[in-house]
């Protein structure tokens, strides 16, 4: 299969803003076609080749090694192919993406897939703040599109998400789903506290109890049906150590919330 | 011994004694500033009166100002220290002019930060130079009200002047702050005792609420004191917003947050029925868990309010002038704080584009720090960057930060030195009346000479790369 490969030879020494790094971008372009991108190296405007090797050839998958933590932007806007990073990314990874995927073999920084439209993020280690969020002064933030992390995110998981889903396999920080308007998001470890604060409609899952805002009412204890499908989908793509079959039979309690607000979103906690 | 002293009891009861009146100023070079401006806190009283020893350049009485602005007034004094300094050693007023605008333009992420305790004029000179060297832009407010700024943009503000307050407000809540000690003029000017238009007995026609994690020395002043327990300021907001729409809450909200369904019950009750509330709210809302979020919820339960009757919401702001460098920055550059110019258009982004962020982070590769003093009360991966990177510092003080800045200015003081423009915390713009000249320039001068320079040298390296 084609690939192009970037290996990073110079860290950057202030934030390095690469949203070009996408598979489109780099169709129809030979080697020195890419190493000739245009980055922003802070308020310097440099080449992408200041920084990386390129090697390889083809545009349907890019592969960056190296630590790029403070690389910005990487597959900002992509909407096809794939971009696999060995190593941490920086901010802003795969914003307002609309097909593809993105796989990266460490860890994010905040941001990740904000405002995303379609296609895949898969962090296999921590994340940082605001993943699937909206930017603030938005109203609305992912609108599609899947975020699997495997490790721990931080606060205001899938903040304002209309739709889609946001997987975290550790424990999230605190208002998760907060002014969520619809869509899922599954938390296999701890919630922090003020979980879907203001939320509209929309579901919260988690498989660990939390503590609940005043104006989130509890409903009963069920098995929701739906939960089978999320979770035998999700044992099948790497959160398989994590969902026991208890999990998959089990009962959750429900919360409807927020009462503020329409009162049509759920949080459910599993209750064994 | 004076003839006075001498004089017997009965003759002293018989006889008014001639009043001699000892002129404690007698001698000495006076002058009079009427309706002088205070700026140590976002209070901003322009009621001051000066009495001003001219020859000696100080402030001998601070005739209305409170214990704050005393000690703001008197302790501002003619310094003896180096004007420059570059790598510790005394420089000219032009060599460090030059060596600052090498620093910014060779810089690739130059931050700014401080600005507070600076005129609105200087603030719009900073914003110019960050804007022409495609720079990190921000203030103070990024560790204090920035919170409350991303929720203004967030939620919306419903607000009003601390005149209307002063005339209006009936019902006066106090969230998270103890103005009795930062802000002591804030009752007996504008909220709580001052007799106004609709409040003709002051403090009698007014209930004030004050709720707090702890009792405070503002405590007394409140005639209903809600005590929540720490960090669950977010959930008694929510509570009473649920409870202001009329909606279900927790039965154990008072096992949750200290505060019982009786009191909020209470509360809400009053919030609906008076004629003009106001919710004043401080740093323990915006600096504790929650942040943004807690402000966004009080903003927006004062929105929610207006269903019922006016209500509006404002921050006690700290810093003198804090609420003009939002302004300034807002009127420059679209947002009011956490802006980036990399690209040549201003970003705002909170957690990315903030101090803090980019110091602890190791992002930025050169600050300017205007009237404050991060390296003293930051977090310490961001002192130990700026300890790395070549800091400009202007300050009428000597600081932390002016001690490890590579190039220092010492400046001298707005509202006692030099006039311009600040903002009260209302948003209300005040013109300052110095009082006494110093031997120091202001913070404008030297900037309007670094941005002349950095625009000069920019200039011939854009010649040189066309050449």
């Amino acid at each position: 299969m084609s690939a192009t490969h970037l290996k990073l030879h110079t860290a950057p020494e202030v934030p390095l803003e690469t949203e070009v790094i996408n598979p489109t971008v780099f169709a129809n372009l030979s080697q020195s076609g890419i190493e000739n991108l245009n980055v922003m190296h802070g308020n310097d405007k440099c080449h992408l080749g200041d920084f990386f090797k390129v090697t390889g050839k083809g545009a349907s998958e890019i592969h960056i090694e190296g630590d790029l933590s403070g690389v910005k932007l990487i597959g900002a806007g992509m909407s096809e192919g794939k971009i696999s990073v060995e190593g941490d990314v920086g901010m802003h990874l795969g914003v307002g993406m609309s097909g593809g995927e993105i796989i990266v073999n460490g860890n994010a920084g905040d941001w990740v897939g904000p405002e995303m439209s379609g296609g895949r993020i898969i962090i296999k280690k921590n994340a940082g703040h605001m993943i699937g969020s909206a930017y603030r002064g938005q109203s609305t933030g992912i609108t599609g599109g899947e975020i699997f992390i495997h490790g721990n995110a931080k606060n205001e998981v899938g903040s304002a998400m209309r739709r889609g889903l946001i997987v975290v396999g550790g424990n999230a920080g605190d208002f998760t789903g907060v002014n969520m308007l619809a869509g899922t998001i599954i938390v296999l470890g701890e919630l922090g506290i003020r979980t879907g604060a203001g939320m509209k409609r929309g579901s919260i899952v988690s498989l660990q109890d939390a503590p609940m805002l005043p104006s989130f009412d509890y409903s009963c204890t069920y098995h929701p049906l739906f939960l089978r499908l999320y979770f035998s989908r999700l044992r099948a793509n790497g959160f398989k150590r994590k969902i026991q079959d208890q999990h998959i039979t089990g009962k959750y309690k429900r919360y409807s919330g927020d009462g503020i607000e329409l009162n049509r979103g759920e949080v459910l906690l599993f209750a064994g | 011994m004076t003839k006075e002293a001498t004089q017997t009891d009965a003759q002293v009861k018989n006889k008014k004694p001639v009043s001699k009146k000892v002129d404690p100023y007698e001698g000495k070079n006076i002058k009079i500033v009427k309706d002088a401006t205070c700026t140590f806190c976002g209070c901003v009283c322009d009621d001051m009166e000066l009495t001003v020893d001219v020859d000696e350049h100080r402030i001998l009485k601070a005739k209305k100002a409170c214990v704050l602005g005393r000690a703001w007034f008197y302790e501002h004094k003619v310094d003896t220290r180096p004007g420059v300094l570059i790598d510790g050693k005394e420089a000219t007023f032009q060599e460090g002019v030059e060596a600052a605008a090498q620093i910014l333009i060779d810089a690739k992420f130059p931050t700014t930060y401080g600005m507070s305790d600076s005129t609105c004029e200087s603030q719009r000179v900073t914003v110019e130079i960050m804007d022409t060297i495609n720079g990190n832009i921000d203030t103070t407010t990024s560790v204090c009200h920035g919170p409350s700024g991303m929720a203004f943009q967030g939620v919306g503000e419903s607000t009003a002047t601390l005149g209307e307050v002063k005339n209006r407000a009936d019902l006066v809540i106090y969230w998270g702050g103890n103005p009795a000690e930062s802000h002591p003029r804030h009752f007996t000017r504008y909220a709580v005792t001052p007799k106004g238009m609709y409040i003709p007995n002051g403090k009698k026609d007014r209930t004030v609420v004050l709720v707090d994690v702890r009792r405070t020395p503002s405590t007394p002043v409140a005639d209903i004191f809600m005590q929540v327990k720490p960090g669950k300021d977010f959930e008694v907001l929510w509570a009473l917003r649920a409870l202001v729409k009329g909606k279900k809450i927790a039965n154990d909200i008072e096992k949750q947050t200290g505060v019982s369904r009786e009191v909020l019950d209470d509360l809400v009750d009053r919030m609906k029925n008076c004629q003009f509330g106001v919710l004043f709210f401080g740093m323990g809302l915006t600096m504790t868990r929650g942040r943004h979020f807690n402000s966004g919820a009080l903003l927006s339960l004062a929105a929610d309010l207006n269903e019922f009757t006016h209500f509006v919401a404002k921050p006690v702001r700290g810093h003198g002038n804090v609420t003009g460098a939002d302004n300034v920055v807002s009127w420059q550059t679209g947002y009011p704080f956490g802006v980036n110019f990399n690209r040549g258009y201003p970003r705002f982004n909170p957690g990315e584009f903030t101090t803090t962020d980019v110091l602890s982070r190791g992002e930025a590769d050169a600050a300017m720090i205007i009237a404050s003093d991060p390296a003293s009360n930051f977090p310490k991966a961001a002192i130990e960057h700026m300890k790395k990177i070549p800091i400009i510092s202007l300050d009428t003080k000597d600081t932390v930060t002016s001690s490890i800045a590579k190039v220092r200015f010492a400046v001298s003081t707005y509202g006692i030195n030099t006039g311009g423009t600040v903002y009260r915390m209302d948003d209300v713009p005040i013109t300052l009346r110095p009082a006494f000249e110093s031997t120091y320039p202001g913070d404008q001068e030297v900037l309007e000479a670094i941005r002349d320079r950095v625009k000069k040298l920019l200039s011939g390296k854009k010649a040189r790369v066309a050449a």
